[in-house]
Parts: structure tokens; sequence; C-alpha cells
């Protein structure tokens, strides 16, 4: 009897042991950085801190910047950024960009003949609906009844109703990307509960007139044009959307709505905003205060940082000769990112650059330190040796009169020669030479003998290019001689003291000058500005039109124009116009990760849109007005009127053009050729469009991209569009 | 008494639930059994004696000894003896013990009673299985077990590489490098993305598969040389008891005690080794890549500029002969009347690869005490080890392979530490150009400390009233620490920034804590006049680890200083039970059943049921003098499968985002919180099982052998990255559970003993396995390509095996190259094989051949007189692998690829290959890796006694030879992808034991 309660005994602790640690299985996360849904809503900021990453799904591409806990899975992190893989589609499609890496599939995109299993079109296709996911998720944890439970303040609840317009925003924005790109697309809303179900698909014409309505309502409860904080959507915003929803309704739903676009883009010209005097600001490390851009997505060096973004669109196009660190302020490129001929083509002479600095050779050098430094000795001011006959050369500018200097082998006062008994010969540690009168001046020092010369030396630029001559001056800024000059066709060159005795030319067009040699011929006229940088040997300079497109920024050292070979960077020019430098010269925080933000929508694209709608039939405005807006960006671009067009000469397809030059690698340019019918057809051929060198058309059907094969797999309801 | 222990039970559930404190909870049940004993301590009168064999006169160890009628017990000692006091009124001693004739005796007025028994049975070979043991002729499921003396010879660290090449359908495959980890598989793998790592369990201990961060292998801190056994169990029927982690099989690891009967005995081994790398990658020389620059680029081109005056090979620079010693110690033996073992072990081995270092100091202590007239037994055991690696940056391998030869290790560059880099004319570092090779082994300095101790103890108690019933408490620790820095100087070129000065100043720890309490209770009877033996029990598991780490550059600049802090813990709970019965001597029955709980997932997905049910037929069973043994074996089951990585997969979770991924508001940036996505219904992933197997045994056991088939069919199969239909979830990938998998094979092994006279003798085995796995469902249709995986070197995002179903897992997925008519592969050109055409990613075609179809292995052990000569081999058959080595850098182009000079594969040049993409996806590139490998020879010889110690030495060749067609190093690589693996080297070693 004893041993059957012992065992009974036994089995009953067994069991009640057991489920007293069933509860040991509701485990929560013991790290504070993961937190349930509960426990995070009740901290402060929690609501901000949800709607800061909803727009930073624009930017970053995980919880970790630059990568790590990223917020897309089935591609590599850096791949999954918004603006990257939204750039592929708009750009790498397109006649303004190709690429040359080998990863995956990125050559389909500008081959144009990517399928449906693509696996960057399935990134960009996730990463907008993740983006409308989030929005979802937030309008759901901020519904009446959510804040209820939590018994949210009213003075919180305020600032959520703000937050939920901006979220609401963000949906459209997203849903209008899925429009632009896919068309009839799967459709959730906060409605939607998070698992698993396959989302109902949704027709073009409807998801336009969500997307629509939603701008519609949330228009005049936003906050008002120009008065949120920066990065964060307002009024203006809303405008933009909705202009570029209307200027596109055509290939969306079949419907004219350009009086729409128009309407809205003149409550954008309206609203305030001005256009950013010098355009290449735009798109600088500080170009986050500026009263031109509408709505940007935000970078930062330290903040903000990710493999996509403004990172890739810098770094990816720089490469072979294009020095990055000095030029665009990052520490080096990826070697991947061009543009074809074609887009060149459009800006005419490039930059306006007629004859550009010629890299400079190092030479071995002595050093001129000396009084007319002030206190930082630089190492810029030196005297070269070029051919190794222990000559040293250079010219030297000095303000002051009575300035000195001694010629020393390091960049330093001691030790140095100098001379102390004037008998133009140096001796170690003498004292420091002295220039009586101000001015410029040829040093030459020979070390083989130690005796030196200098000389005062005025230029001046002559020859049959030019009517007179014209003399240079000094520019302390730059540290060279420039001067401003109208160019004929001709030889132009450049003499000391006006005498035929010294000059300097450069009869092989190598962009380094020659002394005593032929002279430079010039091909074309019209006002030059013409720099001379004698600081060492080589002798350089440059020679750059005044009345040229600024837009046109290009890398093209070491480039060739034509691309033969995708995969060699250095075939096709570099695009040069993003860099992580400010607009006064200082390096972004991070020569990693740019500070640069990118303009997603700026004033410019609304002048344009207006005038674009006019010239396609919108009432409200004339062609005069379309003229007006157009020649706004042109008159920009070239600091002068002298480009601007009038009502004879403006056509649709100078809107075109206008806008490739305005806004390149703005991530608009499918979206356009698409709208103009040049993106497929062959009424415009590129160079590789199509996947050969010469260009040629492709199927219709690629104004649309596949809907990923992925999710026709998972999602029944989905169905494929025409053509894949 | 009984209400006392009520009352205590119910003082410890007052208290507070907290995490330690749910732990001593569960020592009630320890309590409970201390509490039961003094029961048999009311008595009146003592008995004494001795029993031994009939036969032989030998004590017996281990009789049970019982006052009939009574709760009063005993067990005898190592000398056969007990004592045994008997309450009044009781006159009758009951002996059983397996095997023998049970005995009665009555008491009288005797104190001494010697008791001689007889055999029943001969006594059978007992195998250990999931708590508890079967007789070997009565197992059901498909197990085998290795003992010290078969397993693997040589320098071996790490435990599974004892088993390699020793079981018929698990396959073990070796990293290279010094303390390196080892890969098993058993019977193939039967999930996509969960693990695929069977479940191990040391003296009873489950252990965690969770690796811990700067450890190389998880079983490191066992030391081999204190092994006794290993076990694999392969089928359900065999692993359905270790349900929640078992399907991918189980091994049991069983390490030597002491016995008090072999007297004090103190042993030592030493081993000394040296290493040597086998094979180069093909890469060209200095010289011939000076001509092949000169050929292809003029006269002043920049191309040629950029070449050096030096011949270096930097595959030899990167290389060492790697030198180790490995000692051991053991005093084993009885300390009082406790039989005990202590152990002491010192590993020192170097990599092949420069800097490469391994360092451990191991000890173990194993206690088997037993009390109360052996009735309850304990066994303690505490294994520490202590271990310290300096990690070289395998980074040098590819680097070395691919560097340019006519570049010097060294260069008069003070800024960069003197060594050789890249640079532009301004004399800074060249964007993305290759690290020198020499530089990342010099300059890297990456260290790690592990400590890991754990500590088992089980308490088996024979209940004295009831001698079939036993009852076991097994506790288990589970404890490791570890901490490691990796620091790169600011002169290093390869981690050169120009804003912070560069450098690398990182450190990091982590500890992990499993705990484990297990209790089981386990009755043994005869039941219609057979055996029969129930078992039932409970298991409770708690993991948790922490860890931190901080990086940042060396100067600590703002903005590049970062710290992260994360905790996780896991909790699995499990009832299980077993009953085994043998009907008739005949048929021998197993069915077992197991609950399982785990916190992974939500509370109604969390519990698993697993059956199992097996049973063999003992057709022939030692009744003849040629036929010993036939037996049918048939087997089914359920296992589960849930360790898929995350912890809290079903929760809503937010996450905050790190400084470096704040978003501007205004002038301010705002710290992100992200909601995660997540699967509400994740569930078990739950593999059946059917095993059949003959085993047979003839010739006085002299060759024995066995043949098996089994299939298994995975369902729910637990993938990690699942893509979701978009907008369905809060992201496109989350961790669910998709389609199913088949994997079916067939397994023989023989073990014979073809001569066994005086002077010689000679063991042979002899092992083989076909293995095929088949994709059965996946989430998408079938007329999408399927899921892509391998990712490989060249390019972003480029994978080249494909999940399909109807295929193989990981097919390769590729082009199929054309040939001219003399057969030279024609660069670049790709079979349309739809006719379309064009030649695109429909195209491609899938080659089943990441795994070998065939496995065989090999054992000699031959002895004449004072020698022995052991070797043992393995072969792998019909599978191949993705050659990435040639195809990452085996084209022309790559000579000047991104503004500096790379060395290429000769395969570039014998291919005519110009550019990377005429050859990533050819399938010119996956190769036949069908290899035989012999993994060891070893030649002893035994001096016996010397000056009254036992000698014995010996020397082994380790990874003595490869016979294969495969070009690359080695063709033995996990998972079918090479990419500058890890050189296995030939490793020479010269041991020698002594016992004192």
């Amino acid at each position: 009897m004893k041993n059957i309660i012992s065992k009974i005994l036994l089995l009953g602790l067994l069991f009640t042991t057991a489920n007293s640690c069933f509860k040991d299985l509701d485990t929560v996360p013991l790290d504070e950085d993961i937190l349930t849904s509960e426990v995070f809503f009740a901290k402060d900021g929690a609501y901000r801190s949800v709607l800061a990453k909803i727009y930073a799904g624009l930017a970053t591409t995980g919880q970790e910047g630059p990568a790590g806990q990223g917020d897309l899975g089935g591609i590599d992190e850096g791949f999954s950024s918004y603006l990257r893989q939204y750039w592929y589609q708009q750009e790498l499609t397109t006649d303004e960009a190709v690429v040359g890496w080998a990863d995956a599939t990125i050559k389909d995109f500008h081959d144009m003949d990517w399928t449906p299993a693509d696996v960057f079109i399935n990134a960009f296709y996730n990463r907008v609906f993740y983006q409308i996911g989030i929005c979802n998720e937030f309008l759901r944890q901020t519904s009446d009844e959510a804040l209820d439970r939590r018994g949210t303040s009213e003075a919180l609840r305020k600032e959520i109703k703000e937050y939920q317009y901006e979220a609401r925003f963000m949906r459209a924005l997203s849903y209008w990307h899925a429009l632009d790109e896919f068309r009839n697309v799967p459709f959730i809303t906060e409605q939607d509960a998070v698992g698993a179900f396959n989302p109902k698909r949704i027709e073009a014409k409807d998801l336009f007139k969500y997307i629509e309505s939603e701008l519609l309502d949330i228009e005049d409860k936003i906050a008002p044009v120009r008065t949120n904080e920066y990065a964060r959507a307002d009024q203006g915003a809303v405008w933009m959307l909705l202009a570029k929803l209307y200027l596109n309704a055509k290939q969306y739903i079949g419907e004219d709505k350009y009086t729409e676009c128009l309407t809205y883009s003149k409550k954008i010209i309206n609203g305030g905003y001005t256009l950013e005097p010098e355009f290449a600001h735009l798109f600088l490390a500080d170009n986050d205060h500026n009263d031109e851009v509408i709505f940007p997505i935000a970078f930062d060096g330290l903040n903000t940082q990710t493999w996509g973004g403004t990172t890739f669109i810098i770094r990816a196009g720089l490469g072979g000769n294009l020095n990055p660190l000095e030029g665009s302020g990052v520490k080096n490129g990826w070697q991947g990112t061009r543009t074809t001929r074609q887009i060149v083509e459009k800006f005419g002479e490039i930059g306006g650059v007629i004859i550009d600095f010629h890299q400079r050779t190092s030479y071995p050098q002595v050093y001129i330190p000396g009084s007319y430094m002030g206190d930082t000795i630089s190492t810029d001011f030196a005297l070269t040796d070029s051919d190794k006959d222990k000559i040293y050369k250079g010219y030297q500018y000095f303000k002051e009169d009575n300035s000195s200097f001694v010629i020393a082998p390091y960049p330093s006062l001691n030790p140095a020669y100098g001379d102390s008994d004037g008998d133009g010969k140096l001796e170690f540690g003498g004292d420091p030479l002295v220039i009586e009168k101000a001015g410029f001046y040829y040093i030459e020092f020979n070390n083989n003998d130690k005796t030196y010369k200098i000389e005062k030396r005025d230029w001046t630029a002559t020859g049959s290019a030019l009517s007179e001559d014209v003399p240079f001056v000094y520019d302390e800024d730059l540290n060279m001689l420039k001067a401003s000059a109208n160019l004929n066709e001709g030889e132009l060159y450049f003499k000391a003291n006006n005498s035929e005795q010294i000059t300097l030319s450069d009869g092989n067009a190598d962009g380094i000058l020659e002394e005593n040699g032929n002279h430079l011929t010039i091909a074309q006229s019209g006002p030059v500005e013409i720099f001379l940088d004698l600081r060492k040997e080589d002798f350089i300079y440059k020679i750059a039109s005044t009345s040229y497109d600024r837009r046109g920024i290009f890398g093209t050292n070491g480039q060739s124009l034509d691309i033969n070979d995708i995969s060699d960077f250095n075939q096709g020019y570099a695009v040069l116009k993003f860099k992580n430098i400010t607009s006064t010269g200082e390096k972004g925080s991070n020569s990693e990760f740019p500070d640069t933000d990118f303009p997603l929508f700026r004033l410019a694209d609304a002048y344009l849109m207006a005038s674009e709608a006019i010239l396609r039939g919108a009432s409200g405005g004339t062609k005069a007005d379309a003229v007006n807006y157009f020649n706004k960006i042109r008159s920009r671009a070239y600091q002068s009127n002298l480009a601007n067009l009038d009502e004879n000469t403006l056509n649709l397809q100078e809107i075109l053009d206008e806008r490739a030059r305005e806004f390149m690698w703005e991530a608009q340019r499918r979206t356009d050729l698409i709208r103009f019918g040049q993106f497929t057809t062959d009424k415009y051929l590129w160079q590789w469009k199509g996947g050969v060198k010469e260009g040629q058309a492709v199927e219709n059907y690629r104004r649309v991209f596949p809907i990923p094969a992925k999710d026709i797999n998972n999602n029944p309801n989905l169905v494929q569009n025409e053509g894949y | 008494m009984i209400f006392f222990y009520f009352y205590i039970l119910f003082q410890i559930k007052q208290q507070k639930s907290t995490m330690k404190r749910r732990f001593t909870n569960h020592l009630k049940v320890f309590y409970f059994i201390l509490f039961l004993i003094p029961i048999s301590l009311i008595s009146q009168k003592t008995v004494t004696g001795i029993v031994t064999d009939k036969n032989t006169k030998e004590p017996l160890i281990g009789v049970y000894v019982v006052v009939k009628d009574t709760l009063v017990g005993g067990i005898t000692d190592f000398d056969g003896s007990y004592k045994i006091t008997v309450p009044k009124g009781y006159n009758t001693l009951k002996f059983t013990f397996v095997g023998y004739q049970p005995i009665e005796k009555e008491i009288n007025s005797n104190s001494v009673i010697n008791i001689e028994m007889s055999e029943g049975q001969l006594l059978d070979e007992v195998v250990v299985i999931g708590y508890g043991t079967v007789k070997r002729k009565d197992v059901t499921g498909s197990l085998k077990s290795v003992s010290a003396k078969d397993f693997n010879k040589g320098a071996v660290t790490a435990p599974q590489q004892l088993l390699a090449g020793k079981i018929p359908g698990v396959s073990i495959t070796t990293d290279g490098s010094p303390g390196g980890g080892s890969a098993i598989r058993i019977r193939g793998e039967s999930s996509l993305s969960a693990t695929n790592d069977p479940l191990i369990v040391v003296d009873g201990i489950p252990l965690d598969n969770t690796g811990i961060n700067g450890g190389r292998n998880n079983l490191n801190f066992i030391n081999p040389a204190d092994i006794e056994t290993m076990t694999v169990l392969k089928d359900a029927s065999a692993t359905a008891i270790y349900g929640n982690r078992a399907s991918a099989g189980v091994i049991l690891i069983t390490t030597k005690k002491g016995k008090l009967s072999d007297g004090l005995k103190v042993a030592y081994g030493a081993k000394f080794s040296v290493g040597k790398i086998t094979k180069e990658v093909d890469v060209l020389k200095a010289d011939e890549f000076r001509d092949l620059v000169n050929s292809r680029f003029e006269e002043g081109a920049k191309q040629r500029d950029w070449m050096g005056d030096a011949s270096t090979d930097w595959q030899k620079e990167i290389y060492q002969n790697a030198y180790g010693q490995d000692h051991n110690l053991s005093i084993s033996g009885g300390f009082g009347s406790i039989p005990f073992r202590a152990s002491m072990g010192y590993t020192n081995n170097n990599g092949v690869l420069k800097t490469d270092k391994f360092n451990r100091l191991s000890g173990s202590i194993n206690l088997t005490p037993g009390f109360i007239n052996n009735t309850l037994q304990l066994k303690l055991g505490l294994k520490v080890s202590k271990s310290k690696n300096h990690f070289a940056d395998k980074g040098a391998i590819g680097s070395a392979v691919g560097f340019d030869p006519t570049q010097s290790i060294h260069s008069d560059n003070e800024k960069f530490g003197g060594y050789f880099a890249w640079l532009d004319e301004n004399g800074s570092i060249i964007g993305l150009s290759p690290a020198n090779p020499l530089a990342l082994l010099d300059q890297k300095e990456d260290n790690s400390n592990l400590t890991r101790y754990a500590l088992n103890a089980s308490i088996d108690y024979r209940f004295p009233f009831l001698t079939a019933l036993r009852a076991n408490l097994n506790l288990g620790l589970d404890n490791s620490n570890s901490n490691g820095t990796v620091f790169i100087d600011t002169t290093a070129a390869f981690a050169y920034n120009e804003d912070t000065g560069g450098g690398v100043d990182n450190d990091y720890k982590q500890s992990l804590k499993n705990k484990l309490l297990e209790f089981y209770l386990n009755y043994k009877e005869k039941l219609f006049g057979n055996d029969f033996d129930i078992m039932m029990g409970y298991s409770w598991q708690h993991f948790y680890q922490n860890s931190e780490s901080h990086r940042s550059d060396i100067r600590k600049t703002e903005g590049n200083v970062s710290s992260s802090f994360d905790a996780a813990e896991l909790y699995m709970l499990s009832l299980f039970g077993r009953v085994n019965y043998d009907i008739n001597y005949f048929a021998f029955l197993t069915a077992t059943l197991r609950r399982d709980y785990t916190s992974r997932f939500a509370p109604k997905n969390r519990a698993g049921l697993f059956p199992a049910l097996g049973i063999a037929f003992k057709i022939i069973d030692n009744k003849n003098k040629y036929f010993n043994n036939l037996k049918l074996r048939l087997g089914w089951g359920v296992t589960g499968q849930q360790d898929i990585g995350g912890y809290y997969l079903y929760q809503g979770l937010y996450q905050k985002s790190t400084n470096t991924a704040r978003y501007q508001f205004g002038d301010e940036f705002i710290t992100t919180f992200r909601p995660n996505g997540y699967d509400s219904k994740i569930k078990w992933e739950t593999t059946k099982t059917y095993n059949v197997g003959l085993d047979i045994s003839i010739i006085q056991n002299r060759l024995s052998g066995s043949i098996e088939a089994y299939k298994k069919d995975t369902k729910d199969l637990l993938n990690y990255e699942v893509q979701v239909p978009v907008g369905s979830n809060l992201t496109n990938i989350v961790a669910t559970n998709i389609g199913s998998m088949t994997t079916k094979g067939l397994e023989f092994s023989i073990n014979s003993t073809p001569v066994n006279t005086q002077n010689f003798s000679w063991d042979f085995s002899f092992n083989t396995s076909l293995n095929r796995n088949e994709i059965t469902k996946l989430n998408s249709d079938e007329s999408s390509l399927g899921e892509h995986v391998g990712g490989i070197s060249g390019g972003v995002g480029n994978t080249i095996q494909i999940h399909t179903v109807g295929y193989e897992p990981k097919s390769f997925f590729v082009y199929e190259q054309k040939y001219d008519s003399a057969g030279k592969l024609i660069p670049g050109e790709f079979v349309d094989r739809n006719g379309d055409g064009q030649v695109n990613e429909l195209d491609k075609y899938r080659r089943e051949t990441s795994s070998p179809r065939i496995i065989l292995g090999i054992t000699n052990n031959l002895t004449y007189k004072k020698f022995s000569l052991s070797f043992a081999g393995r072969a792998h058959l019909g599978n191949e692998v993705y050659n990435n080595v040639e195809t990452d850098i085996g084209f022309l182009k790559r000579i000047d690829n991104l503004g500096v000079l790379n060395n290429i594969h000769r395969a570039a040049i014998d291919n005519n290959i110009e550019e990377q993409d005429q050859a990533t996806y050819s399938d010119a590139y996956v190769q036949d890796a069908s290899f035989f490998k012999l993994d060891h020879i070893t030649l002893g010889y035994n001096f016996g006694k010397l000056i009254g110690k036992s000698f014995r030495i010996y020397t082994t060749v380790q990874n003595a030879f490869v016979i294969t067609k495969y070009k690359g190093i080695d063709p033995e690589v996990f998972g079918g992808i090479d990419n500058n693996l890890y050189p296995r080297p030939r490793t020479f070693v010269f041991g020698l034991n002594v016992d004192f």
C-alpha cells in the first residue's frame, strides 16, 4: 500500500512541477532595444520615432547604419535602399546612366531585357510595399481605439494627428511609385491586419483615384506650405505629388489631367519657394538649407548612413582618374555608373570648358617659404625641376612690398638657403631673399652652382584670336592668373612683360604650356575666362566659356565619350553633379557617407511641369506663361538670358531635353521618356539601348515593369503585366 | 513526514518566481528522493556476503539484493559484497542480476550469506540510448556506437573528427584551421534553413548548438582523449525520445569514468605534429605574369609601369609549417570507495595560415560514487576548458591567390607599416585595391579567450522496496564565457581612413548559460512472462545568452564608435515516455512518445507531439555456431525541429535604431523605431522517418553487417527567409513554415575480423551509403524557377544554387557551356536550351550534384606481435564543386581591373576567358569532385612493460593522400562552393602513450 502511495505521489509531483514551469515559456525580449508594442508606445517620443522610421525608409536600409538589421531580406542590404533601387529603375534604363558592375542582372536595366525574376526589380517592389506596410502599421497603432486603450493624452493625440497626415502622404508617395513602375499592384491599407493573407489586386485607374483622393483629403490638413520641420512633408509636397500624378495621368489611366497639373504646379510656384541661384549648390553636402527644395530625402555622414542613397549616387560614379576626395569629398569611387554620349551632347560644349587643367605630374621640388605666407607654411608654393637638370623653376605672387623668402628642401624656414652677401649665390643659412616691389615673379634656383634668378613677369594674353591684348590679374583665391576675353578663331599665346622674348603657349593643345613654342589654335569664338597656373611645373592653364550651361557637370579626365564596353569604367563620361563637399568647399562630415540630401521634389520641376502642361493644352495658362516658366530655368542654368527661348522656339522636345539637363540623375528620366513616347521606341536611341551599341527599340510593354515572379507565385490575386 | 514534505513544497511555491528560483524549484524533485531514502533505514538485523559467478568465481558487481516483500535492499559493490539490514519478521533475500537466474535464499540465523549465481543467458552488450540503455540485440532503431579503440587517430583536436568515415550515412567535413569546427550531417539534410546540425548530448546533457563569439568549435571543450564512446542515433525510433531537437539526428557522447576494480591507473599521452599544405591554387608565376602584362599592354602603357620588380609567390608566403603538440594526463581508480577519473589536457596548435593559433587547457573530473548499498548512484562530472585563439585573417587566402606576383611584400613606405600597398600618384590608397596578404596577417591582432565549464550531476536511485523502479534526476549546467579584441593599427593600408585616421579597435564579450533539469522514472518488470520496461520523464531546459560589443577606429572618432548589447533566452519543456516490451525473446518492441514545448512559438503552437515505434525481430539469436544473429528492424517516428535562430519569432516587436541610422527632422536627428515583421503562426517543422534494417552476424560474430533503408519526409519546413505575399506583413521576408522535403537512402556496413591469431590479427570495416534529398513542395508554384541560394564571389548578390520543387536542395543552376569541335570551350557561348533564340535565365539548368550521391568509409586495424598498423579512408562519389576560385579570378580582364594589377587563374588562359561573366554561370566550372581520401595511416609499436611502465609509440600521417579529378586545392568542400577554403594540411604526427 505504502509503495503505491509513493508511486502516485511521485507521478503527481512530476506533473505539478511541469505545470508550474509552463509560464517560463512566455518569454519577452531581454534586449532593451527591442520592445513589444505596448511597452514601446508607452515611451515618450514613441510615435515620433516611428514617423521618423517612415521617412527614414526612403533613406536607410535597416536599423544599424550603414548596414545591419536590414528592413528587407533576400537582397544585399546596400542594394535594398529605396532611393538606390528607384534610381536603378528610373536612370539605368535610360540614356542618363549605364553601370559597369557584374552584380546579378544589373546590366539588364540598360539592355532593357529584364525579366519578372529580376532581383533588383523585386527589391524595389518589396521596398515600396515595405514603406506602405509601415505607414499602415502606424495608422493602425494610432487608431482611436488604440489611443483610448493606452489612455493617450489630448496634447499627444493632436500631435499624432499631424503625424497621421504625413504617414498618409508617405503612403501615397509610395503608391505613386508603385503606379508609375508597376501599375496593377497589391493594395493594402490600415484596415488589413498583419499576417498570412493574399492582398487583393488594385487596377491602375482605381489606384490613381485612391492616391488622388488621399492627397486631396490631406491637402488642407497637413502642415501649410513651408511650415513644417526640414525633411518632413507639408502642403507643398502634397501639391507636388498631385501635379506629377496629373502630368502623367494619360499614361496611368488614359485621361488628360494637364489642367489639374497646371493648377497644382502654380500653387507651388506661388507657394513661396525660390530657385537656388547657384544650380550646383542644390547637390552639395550643405543642401539642407535652401529655398528651392520642396521635399528631400535626407542623409548625413554621421547620423544617417547607408550604402544606398546619395552614397551610392556619388561613389558609384567615381573611379579611374577622377580624383574623388578632392573633387567630390568621398574617400574613393566604386567605378560603376557613367552617362551616354547622347546626354553629354545635349549640353553642347561640356560645362563650357574648352581646355581644362592638365593633371599635374610630381617633380622634384624645393620650397620657398617666407614672410609672405603669413603664419602657416604652404606646400603649394615650390620650385620644380621637370627635366632633372637640378634647375628648379616656378612663379610666385607677392602681395606686399618687401616680402622675403628662402629656398628650402622642406616646407620649413630652417634649414634653408639665403643670400647674405647679395652676390647672386645662395649660401646655407643665409639671409632671406627680399622682393622689394609686390607683383608676380619668376624664380629660378640652380642647385649645381647655387645661383638664382628672380624676375618680375607680368603676363598678357595675345595672338590673332584676340582683337586686343588682355592682361592677366592675379586671383588670390584661386592662386592663379586670370583674364576675361572674347575669343575669335585664330592663334592664342601668352607673353611676359609685353615682349616676345618670353612666351608661353600650347601648340599641341595637351593642356601643358611650353616656353617659346608653337601657338595654340582656337577654333571657336565667344566670351571666355583664361586661367594660368604657373606655381609649379608643369605650367598648366584652362580656358572656359562664360556663356555655358552650368548643369553639365561631367568628369572627363581619362574617360572616353563613347561606350564600347559597358563593363569598362573609363568609357563614358562621369557625372559629378552630386558631391560631398559644401558650397564653401569644405568636405562633408564623413568621406565614406555623404551629407548630401537628395532633392526628390524641387521648384524647378514645377516650372517645367507648368510649361509642359500648357504646351499640352492645359487651360489656365498661355504660351507666354509657358515660355516665362521655361526661361526661369534656362536663365539660371546659363547665368544669363543668352540662351532663352521664345514662343516660336519653345516646343515639347525642348522641354524634354531641358528636363534631361535639369534633372540629370535625379530619378526622373524614365517617367519623362515614357510620357514623350521615347522610352521604348526608335524615335530616340541612345548607346546600348536595347543591348546594342547604336541602340534599338524594345517591346512597348517595357514601359511598365513586371510584377516580380516571386509575388505572382505567392499571391494568386495578382495578374502579370502584359507582355511579361 | 509526507505532510512535512508538502509543507516544504508549498513554501517554495510561495516564493516569487524569478528566473533563478525557477531552477531551484526543480530541486524539489531531488528533495523528494532524499526524503524517501530514510525509509530503508528502519531495520534490525545485518546480513553480509559476497555474490560470485558460478562458473568463473569472479565477484559480481551490481547485483540487487532485496529482503523479500519489503522496501529494504541494496546492491553489491566492486568486490561483489553486500551488506543489508533485515527488518524484523522477514526471512528471505532475493538476488537478481541482469542475465543471471534470480535466486531466493532464506536467512535463518546466518549473518553471512555467500551466493553463486549462474548465467541465464550470455551477458549482452549494452548500448546507450536516450534516457537509458538497451541490450544491443534488442535495438530496434538505427544507431551505432563507436568506442575509443575505433576512433580516428592522428592530430585530432575536436571530438567530431573521431567519427569521420566510421558510420554509414554520417558525413563529417572538418575545417583545416587549428581547433576548427566540423560540419556533421546525418543522412543528408532534412531542413532548408533551420539547423541541420545533429543534437549532441554529452553525458546526458543536450548541448546548445549556438556557437559562441570568438570560438572555433562548439565541442572544443571536450578533450577527445576523455571520450569513451560516441553513439549516433539516426532514425526516428531511436531519436524521437529527444523529439524536439532530433530531426537532424543525435550524437551521444559518454566520457570515461573510473572503476574501482581497475586499481589506480595513471596514463600519459603526448603528440607532436607538423602540418603542411598540400597544394596551391594554380595562378601565374611572376615571370609568366610579367610576360602576359607585356603582351597585353603596349610599350608605355600605364599597366606596365604598375609592375614591380619582385617575384613573390604570395601563397607560399602566407602559409607555414604548422607545429602542434598535445598532452594528456589522466588518473583513474578509486578515491577511497569512490570511483573517479580526472584528466588534464593541453593542446597547442598553429595553423598553416601564418599567425593562426589555437591553445587549449582542459580538465575533467568524473566521480561515480554509490551510496546506501549502492541503491543511490551519483554521477558527477565537471569539464573545464580554457582556450586562447589568435585568428588569422582568412581574407589573406583569397588575397594571396589573386595578388600581383611582381610586387614585393615590403616597401619602404613607412606610412603603411613598411608593407606594399597600391597607391596612386598622390600617395593615397587606390580605392577598392586588394589588401597585401601579409599585411592582413601581420597587422591584424584578432584574439579571443574562452572559458567553459560544464557540470553534470545525475542521481540514480533504485527503490529498495521495488527494485524494478528506478528514479533518475539529471542536472546540468553549461556556462561559456568569451571575450575578444580586434586591433588593427592606423598604419594598416587595408583599414586606412583619411577622416578617422583609420585602424580598428573592437572588442566583444559573450556569455552563454544553459541549464538543464531532467527527471525520469524507469520501471522494469516481467509482464506476462516477458521483459517490460517503461520510462517516463520530464525535462526543462533554459538557454540564455548575452553579448556585448564595441567597435571603433583607433582614435575613437565621433560617429564611428558603436556599441551593441544583446540578450536573449529560450525555454524548452518536455514530457516523455518509452515502453520496451520483449515478446517471447523473438520480437522486441519500443514505443516512445514525447511532448515538447518551446518558447520560440506562440502559446497555441508551442507544443509538438513526437511519437515513434520500433520493432525488432530476432530471427536468429545465438542459436547456431555459424549463424549467430539475424535481426530485422522496422521503425517509424516523428521528430521535430524548432532551432531556426531567432528567439521571439512570433511576436510583433519594435526595434530601435543605432545612432547611425537616425533621421533628420529639422535640425535634430531622431532615433527611429521599426515595427518588425513576424509570423504569429510559426510552428514546429516535423520529420517523419521510416526505417528498415537487417543485422546479420556470422561465424562467432567474426563477420557482422547491417543493411538499412530509410525515408524521411519533412513538412512545414522552417525557413528563415521566406518571401511572403507582398503587403501581408511588415517586411518581405519572414521566418515561417514553408515547403516539404523527402530524403531517401540506403546504408550498408560490414565489420569483420578475417584473421585472429595470437601473433596476427586484422580487423576490417567498411560502410557505404546512398542518399538523395528532394524538395517536394515550396511556396512558389511549379512554374517558378525556385529560391536562389549559394552566394558566390564575383558580383554582389550573385548565387549559383537553387531550391526547386522536384530537385535536390542547392542544385547548381548554370548554363550549359558550348565547346568547339576540338572540345575546347567557347568563351561566353552557352546552349540555348529552350530554343527561344536568346540565352537568358530560362536557359539555365539544374545539376543535382552539390552533395555526394555515395559515401564510403573504410577502416583497417592490423596487429602483428607488438606492431600495429591502422588506416582509414573515405570516398565521396557523384558530387561536384563549383570552382568559385576559377570563376572569381580566372578571367583576363582582371589583370588590370580597378586600376591595379591582379594575378589570374591559369584557367583564364587555358579557356581564353576575357570577361568574368563568360565564366560565372558556366557549367564548365561545376567540376567533378568525387574523391578518395586516406584520412590517416598510423603505425604503432607497443613496448609492453619497460621499467615497470607500459609504453606505446606511434606515428601517423593524417590526410595522407587524395585521389580526385578536381583541379582546385581540395575536393572536399562543404556546401559545394569552393571559395578560397582554408587548406587542410597534411599532418605528420608522432605520439607516445605511457601507462604508469
